[in-house]
């Protein structure tokens, strides 16, 4: 900056602590939460720091989720969540990174229709066809699947945008060249499109594993048998309104446990996340 | 477009199927079918059904309750807007100050955008929530009587926090972004030509952060629309007496069960032509983006 | 080693016409240079020769087989793009080897030519790069590189030293040349740049909006150039044209002065173009018929080009010996010998003497 002022750097310093306090704080609560015993938190005893169970909550609600309420345990949703979100995320990837490959490097009747049409579904989020698409889903005989869960949101016009704007940028002598070294439409592809996309593919991935495990509306639609619930929609079953039947000390292991693996890529793959964040907002 | 290409038909139209099929299947028939539904009534018992051209659309803007939704729509919107790009961009500026520490602030502010809606909602339900949350008994001892399960403002400031919370992250990236693509030899001619750091900023800095800003409006506008669905229903279930109703959340509540399919039709394609108008900004903004 | 034959080429776009016919013939080992100004065609051309581009009309032949239909990877070709066109993501060996593989050759035997043709460019230490950690010159190595260890029956050049510094492009285009004798691969390279198109081809051709001007060695186009365009173009600084009327074997110039000139017809008469090229001015020599108001003078030690205006109208440019004292402002006599001076119709352009 252009001016050296000492006081101004510390108040923006304290300032910037202070946001990331605010930030923090809920997550801090849930941690300490989920370290204390249900009584305490019940009573309103429970205060600002970690109780004396470190861990027994969490195989709690692991091995068996909530007691009050039956649910289903924790790493049964968490492995639900996990394979919605990785089919999710590699299923946009490769059908948007083959699809943006037939429309950038083919000449083929009805290009552009297609193009628009793969387009057009940024205007069509599934909550604005929340029932039609149930009702799609329910007569294919795919409520309670994983593909179910997962097919219907594998279309993605960003994906393929952001690969057709990548593939733009692939020089024309490098295509060339490839055809003079004696590489078809194919072998490009895979000798030299899919490895100079990795750094894209692995961008969106950390994007797309967010969105995927994080879906929330989706599973509450085709999913009823509760052993098919992912972790995001499974901790919202966990909650009843009437207090005294929530067992807050797994909900907010639950809910720690939720956290964990989207927080944990970010944290990973930060720059990716960020490329990830910049670029599918193009 | 390339000028390079490879030849055939049949390859290309094999790589683009599966997406044109799950896209077929799963947006355009849906979508059609809402707007189809939305000209039928069905009887309570799903036996007969009847086309009435624009009865459910009428029959919508006469109720309170499709009102109701709107306002809280709008009262959402705005105050997650104003929250979280406020916070946003005070914090990205100081940590653009930073040149050192820029990085780590950064790290450390970014990471609830990985969390969920529902999961952020149940971190505040949990803080505010009326008998055993931390923060709703600092509440009660300075003499409020806080309860958001009675209180429809209650529930509403809850939701409100909830979302900005998430959404922090979000606008401060990019607002940071921003602010770090300011040629710096423009604020050094700024201050050479003698403004102030205040006056650089308003009249320098948030001119040419003004495209981030709309950008990010825009985005945070159909985050409230749509992303909230799951923020709503673990913290409020849209209520108490449907104070926490957004559109989205009338659409599926509505047509809950089998309930009013046609209502709930009505109002997507509604919210369709929402997404669409705001589809449609977000365009005009990147077009003048790509110019600049 | 091949020939490589051009019969009739054209090639449209549409209905634009952007190549008008060219023939051309490439005799074994030849290095052949298309030069001309950007948008002439010549780029299409190569890229036809390549396979890149469809031929609209005409034949193309390599090693007396017509290769029209052909995919280029079909043609026995290799070529060095302007930008390299390496893969960015290989290595320098697999930048050479991935064409030697897509072909199915033997292991150590695509091991063996990779590794001559790395000693060969002095490129051996630099094997496991990527492209991304080489200099300029280096990856205008590799891309030689990669069409030597082809073997092909020819090269084709796409402007191959357009992005190197004007330092690296002298010494590469030595290196090419020489490689290019060693290997005696017939070559065919396009270039926009007259000095690298005269120091490196056997024979020249001078492309002007889709035409062959004229095809030669770079001594039969600097002393005999078939057009205004061609005298233009090839030698620096460019040849001064001044307009001139022709009778009766003696060039009239403006302001009353006249040449006599050799080799036009005697009955030829009419409006001419006349050029002299800057080096060919005599100061001071006898009877020396143009007289020149120096205005500007750029010294290069061992040369001096004086710019300047003529009494009779009209700007030239004079190439003398730079130890000869000038000053601006003074006048100079200059003499021009009649078998420099190069005559041209005014209105078609074309050579007259």
């Amino acid at each position: 900056m252009v001016e050296n002022r000492p006081l101004s750097t510390l108040i923006a310093h304290a300032i910037l602590w202070m946001g990331i306090a605010i930030v923090v704080f809920p997550v801090y609560l849930t941690f300490v939460a989920s370290t204390h015993e249900p009584a305490e938190i019940v009573n309103g005893t429970m205060g600002f720091l970690p109780g004396g169970l470190p861990l027994q909550n969490y195989v709690d609600a692991l091995f068996t989720g909530t007691k009050q309420i039956k649910s289903t345990p924790v790493l049964q949703m968490m492995g639900n969540s996990l394979v919605m979100a990785l089919v999710i995320a590699i299923g946009k990837i490769a059908i948007s990174i083959i699809s943006a490959y037939a429309v950038v490097f083919f000449r083929f009747p009805f290009r552009m229709f297609f193009f628009w049409t793969i387009f057009v579904t940024l205007m069509l989020p599934v909550e604005v066809r929340i029932y039609p698409t149930y009702k799609i889903v329910s007569d294919l005989g795919m409520l309670n699947t994983y593909a179910g869960l997962t097919i219907p949101l594998i279309a993605s016009a960003t994906a393929t945008l952001l690969f057709r704007q990548f593939f733009l940028t692939i020089p024309d002598e490098l295509v060339e060249a490839a055809k003079i070294d004696g590489a078809g439409p194919m072998k490009f592809f895979r000798d030299v499109v899919l490895p100079l996309s990795r750094t894209n593919m692995a961008a969106l991935f950390v994007i797309l594993f967010i969105y995927g495990w994080n879906q929330y509306l989706w599973p509450l639609l085709v999913t009823t048998d509760a052993s098919m619930d992912t972790i995001v929609y499974g901790i919202r079953r966990m909650i009843v309104t009437s207090d005294a039947q929530t067992d807050w000390h797994i909900v907010m292991a639950t809910t720690m446990l939720a956290m964990l693996p989207p927080v944990f890529v970010v944290f990973a793959m930060q720059k990716l996340f960020v490329k990830g964040l910049v670029e599918t907002e193009k | 477009m390339r000028k390079v290409i490879f030849k055939g038909t049949a390859l290309p139209l094999l790589l683009i199927a599966p997406q044109i099929a799950v896209t077929m299947i799963f947006f355009y028939w849906p979508a059609l079918q809402a707007v189809w539904q939305s000209f039928l009534i069905q009887d309570a018992f799903g036996t007969t059904t009847q086309f009435v051209w624009f009865e459910n659309y009428q029959y919508l803007f006469k109720d309170p309750s499709y009102y109701n939704s709107m306002a809280v729509t709008a009262v959402f919107s705005t105050a997650v807007a104003v929250l979280s790009l406020g916070l946003a961009l005070l914090l990205a500026v100081m940590a653009d100050k930073q040149i050192k520490g820029a990085g780590t602030y950064k790290v450390l502010l970014m990471w609830p955008y990985a969390v969920a809606p529902a999961v952020a909602g149940v971190l505040w339900l949990f803080m505010f929530q009326p008998s055993l949350g931390v923060l709703a008994q600092v509440l009660r001892n300075l003499g409020l009587d806080w309860n958001p399960l009675l209180d429809g403002t209650h529930a509403m400031v809850l939701v409100v926090l909830a979302a900005s919370w998430k959404q922090i992250s979000y606008n401060f990236l990019f607002f940071l972004a921003g602010l770090q693509s300011i040629p710096k030899s423009l604020i050094e001619a700024a201050a050479i030509d003698g403004a102030g750091p205040r006056r650089r900023f308003w009249t320098v800095v948030f001119p040419l952060l003004s495209p981030t800003a709309f950008f990010l409006l825009v985005v945070n506008i159909v985050y409230v629309f749509f992303d909230t669905f799951g923020i709503v229903d673990a913290v409020t279930h849209g209520g108490p007496a449907k104070a926490t109703e957004t559109m989205v959340y009338k659409v599926f509540q509505d047509g809950r069960l089998g309930g009013d399919l046609g209502g709930s039709a009505a109002q997507s394609v509604i919210l369709m032509a929402i997404v669409i108008g705001l589809t449609a900004i977000q365009f005009k903004y990147i077009e003048r983006r790509v110019h600049y | 080693m091949a020939t490589v034959e051009l019969k009739g080429v054209r090639k449209s776009y549409g209905t634009t016409r952007v190549i008008h016919g060219i023939d051309l013939e490439i005799a074994d080992g030849e290095l052949v240079v298309i030069v001309g100004p950007s948008g002439c065609g010549k780029s299409t051309l190569l890229r036809m020769v390549a396979g890149l581009e469809a031929i609209t009309e005409g034949t193309i032949a390599i090693d007396g087989a017509v290769v029209n239909q052909r995919e280029p990877k079909d043609r026995d070709i290799a070529m060095v793009f302007q930008n390299y066109a390496l893969y960015p993501h290989m290595s320098v060996y697999d930048n050479m080897a991935y064409g030697l593989r897509n072909r199915g050759m033997a292991k150590d035997e695509i091991d063996r030519r990779v590794r001559a043709a790395a000693q060969t460019l002095e490129l051996a230490a630099l094997l496991d790069r990527k492209p991304r950690q080489l200099s300029g010159g280096q990856r205008q190595r590799v891309a030689m590189g990669r069409a030597i260890v082809r073997e092909p029956k020819a090269f084709l050049f796409d402007e191959p030293l357009s992005n190197l510094d004007a330092k690296l492009r002298v010494q590469m285009r030595v290196e090419i040349k020489k490689l290019q004798r060693q290997l005696g691969v017939t070559s065919l390279y396009v270039t926009h740049d007259q000095v690298e198109a005269m120091t490196m081809a056997d024979r020249l051709v001078v492309m002007n909006a889709g035409v062959a001007e004229q095809i030669g060695t770079p001594m039969e186009l600097y002393a005999r150039p078939a057009s205004v365009f061609v005298a233009g173009f090839i030698g620096s600084p460019s040849m001064n044209f001044l307009p001139g009327r022709l009778a009766g074997g003696v060039v009239g110039l403006a302001g009353g002065t006249s040449i006599p000139v050799n080799g036009a017809a005697p009955s030829a008469a009419g409006e001419v173009t006349v050029g002299i090229r800057p080096e060919h001015v005599e100061p001071g020599a006898p009877g020396a018929p143009l007289k020149l108001k120096v205005e500007l003078i750029e010294r290069l030690g061992s040369e001096s080009l004086i710019y300047g205006r003529l009494e009779g109208g009209g700007e030239l440019t004079a190439r003398i010996d730079g130890e000869r004292e000038i000053a601006t402002g003074a006048t100079l006599a200059l003499g021009v010998t009649t078998r420099h001076l190069h005559l041209f119709d005014r209105a078609s352009g074309k050579r007259l003497n």
